[in-house]
């Protein structure tokens, strides 16, 4: 039986919601929002420390986010109204949210399920492009390349550069098509590494509502398969959102949105970034009726979120939900480096390190030379990502501290460099899809640094 | 910066338009043409703001109150720029928003206002704009940049068509430079597609646009 009722009272609020300028919202409602829940709860990071280890400090950020979330709400772009409710309504709502999700099916079945801090239990490992440029020739090769990592417990995703030799146009015919051929492709992919099954997010393709709604129907998607949609930044939607999630409401698809606040933008710097993300996650729950809460926040000159004043903010958020909440959350890794460079490696380890303890219930990516270098990604670097992962699981959040911490010595001077590394043709055998000597070397010798850092990646996945 | 300045320079980085349009007055009333206020405390003040977001040091919000500021006192002092017989002040027009398809903003929003805070008269069509409706606007509000954001790659194909919108036109041609950005743009994208300019990142955008108007009338 779907219940279409909460759908309905969100698009009813959008509708009578108080009428506000967008940039009257964008100052007063979400910035002035944002500094003043920020100076009453008393929301100060620890500049020493990337990953939180202040559980007060944890609860602040989730009680700023929540009454900040109440007085602010969401912006309709296409009514110019602002969607409202209380915080009363908001805490109801989020203890209702579920708490795990089934996704995939046979063998690849899995469940997203809810985490705390420390928690021994290792996040999912989605491992994928997330929707990064990558050319018709190479898209099943490069996705196969991270199916076949058994570590990988689902998959998501890239974007076609083209549809039968022409340029995808959003809103066009040429957009359908390029959905279609999508979602065949990941069918395609997902069979040649011998996992069916497995769950996969998308559309990637679809920027518009056009292509989500057509290709939905394709019987490659699967009914265990996740659907994405992003919100506006910040906290704003449209009714192309809205028909999205109303489809996927229809279809009893998994709702799997996201939102990425852009660092030093409207929310400022750690402490506002950390409030205005735990207020998009949960936004995602009550306004987008959001099965899984997604994010890859970012940094507005380098677009990485594994520098250290994004992973700070994204710590202190993620565990101000844990602790207070049981939704699904997770992190799109977007490192700068690409394949082919330690730099990548060690952003991935340091960024998957942060989040395990901090409580997410599923790690993606990574995303790798910031998700826009065409084919400048690879399935190796999700292998690292999940036996990071893995190792880190069940660690304390001192002991990532200090893992966190070498790995970032070794990249953070390089991140305004732009190291995006090499194309998948130059790091992996197309054919065989395996990863040349030379990336596996790399791959083993920071694997190697990261195990007298004390990450146990030697100990086996868990 | 010389002490007389600092009072309008702390009102400018406060946001605080009232206050800066009254102490820019003051500075008039002291002696100080108009052309000095810009040059010698609007300007380094402006740049000084840029500098500190390309550090993170000061963040969007503060970006926009300082340059609702200026504007304000522009507004003011602009009138007696011309009047005094001076040149305008200001480093050009720009018209900038994201490309049709695409409803990224804040990335653009930097954009926008970093290039105001340091001296271009800025307008923004904000997200989801039609090639033609930016070149309209272009013409509209007599800019010399057209600056184009786009984020998604089924959006880019629109980026070119505003470009040949304005190449292919030859009253146009000559009339607009035209500078794009945004994740999977890059300068061989930009090139050719026919754009002037290409910037991966804000600050990098007010760098083009230096160049891109450099020597312009």
């Amino acid at each position: 039986m779907i219940d279409i009722d909460r759908l309905t009272d969100v698009v009813d609020r959008s509708l009578t919601g108080p009428v506000v300028e967008e940039r009257i919202f964008d100052l007063q409602h979400v910035a002035a929002g944002i500094q003043n829940t920020v100076r009453d709860y008393e929301v100060q990071a620890d500049r020493d420390h990337v990953v939180n280890l202040d559980d007060e400090l944890a609860d602040r950020v989730w009680d700023a986010a929540l009454d900040f979330l109440a007085s602010c709400g969401v912006y309709s772009k296409d009514t110019g109204r602002v969607i409202l409710f209380s915080r009363d309504e908001i805490e109801r709502l989020v203890r209702a949210a579920p708490s795990q999700v089934p996704m995939g099916s046979g063998p690849d079945a899995r469940i997203d399920v809810a985490r705390t801090l420390e928690d021994p239990r290792p996040p999912l490992i989605t491992g994928g492009p997330i929707g990064s440029p990558t050319p018709n020739d190479l898209f099943v090769p490069i996705i196969r390349s991270y199916v076949q990592e058994p570590i990988v417990d689902m998959t998501c995703g890239a974007t076609l550069t083209s549809i039968a030799g022409r340029e995808i146009r959003t809103k066009s015919p040429l957009e359908i098509l390029a959905a279609w051929e999508e979602i065949d492709l990941m069918r395609q992919a997902r069979e040649l590494a011998g996992r069916p099954g497995i769950a996969t997010t998308g559309i990637m393709i679809s920027v518009s509502d056009l292509g989500n709604l057509t290709a939905s129907s394709s019987p490659a998607v699967l009914p265990t398969d996740l659907h994405t949609f992003g919100i506006i930044s910040e906290l704003k939607t449209n009714n192309d959102i809205l028909n999205k999630l109303a489809h996927i409401l229809m279809i009893e698809g998994v709702v799997d949105p996201y939102a990425n606040p852009i660092y030093g933008g409207l929310g400022g710097g750690i402490e506002g970034q950390a409030v205005l993300l735990t207020a998009e996650l949960v936004a995602l729950s009550v306004f987008f009726l959001a099965d899984c809460l997604g994010t890859s926040p970012t940094h507005p000159l380098q677009f990485q979120d594994t520098g250290r004043d994004l992973m700070t903010a994204t710590s202190l958020s993620f565990q101000a939900i844990a602790r207070n909440a049981s939704l699904l959350t997770n992190l799109t890794i977007t490192p700068v480096g690409g394949p082919g460079t330690k730099t990548l490696l060690y952003e991935t380890i340091a960024c998957a390190v942060m989040s395990t303890v901090s409580g997410q219930s599923r790690i993606l990516g990574p995303r790798s030379a910031t998700g826009a270098i065409p084919a400048h990604f690879s399935g190796l670097e999700a292998r690292l990502m999940g036996e990071a992962v893995h190792a880190a699981a069940g660690l304390t959040r001192e002991a990532a501290e200090g893992i966190v911490q070498n790995a970032l010595s070794k990249y953070e001077h390089l991140l305004d460099q732009q190291p995006y590394g090499l194309a998948f043709p130059e790091v992996y055998d197309v054919q065989s899809v395996r990863p040349k000597d030379q990336w596996l070397k790399m791959y083993e010798q920071v694997k190697a640094e990261a195990i007298g850092w004390g990450l146990p990646l030697d100990a086996g996945s868990k | 910066m010389d002490g007389k300045w600092q009072a309008l320079c702390r009102t400018i980085n406060e946001g605080n338009s009232e206050a800066g349009v009254a102490e820019a007055l003051r500075l008039l009333e002291t002696g100080e043409t108009p052309l000095a206020v810009f040059l010698e405390c609007v300007e380094p003040c402006l740049a000084d703001i840029g500098d500190r977001f390309a550090r993170l040091e000061t963040f969007l919000p503060e970006l926009m109150l300082a340059a609702d500021a200026v504007k304000a006192i522009q507004e003011e002092l602009l009138p007696r720029l011309q009047a005094d017989g001076s040149e305008g002040y200001g480093k050009g027009r720009v018209v900038i928003g994201t490309i049709f398809g695409d409803i990224h903003d804040i990335g653009k929003s930097i954009v926008s206002v970093l290039l105001q805070v340091n001296g271009y008269e800025v307008k923004d069509l904000g997200v989801n704009v039609p090639a033609k409706d930016l070149v309209q606007a272009a013409k509209d509000f007599d800019a010399d940049l057209i600056g184009i954001s786009g984020l998604m790659m089924p959006s880019l194909p629109y980026i070119r068509d505003a470009i040949a919108l304005v190449k292919e036109n030859p009253e146009l041609v000559d009339r607009f430079r035209i500078m794009v950005g945004g994740g999977p743009v890059t300068r061989e994208w930009a090139l050719q597609a026919g754009a002037d300019g290409y910037a991966d990142n804000a600050v990098g955008a007010v760098t083009e646009a230096a160049l891109l108007l450099e020597g312009r009338p």
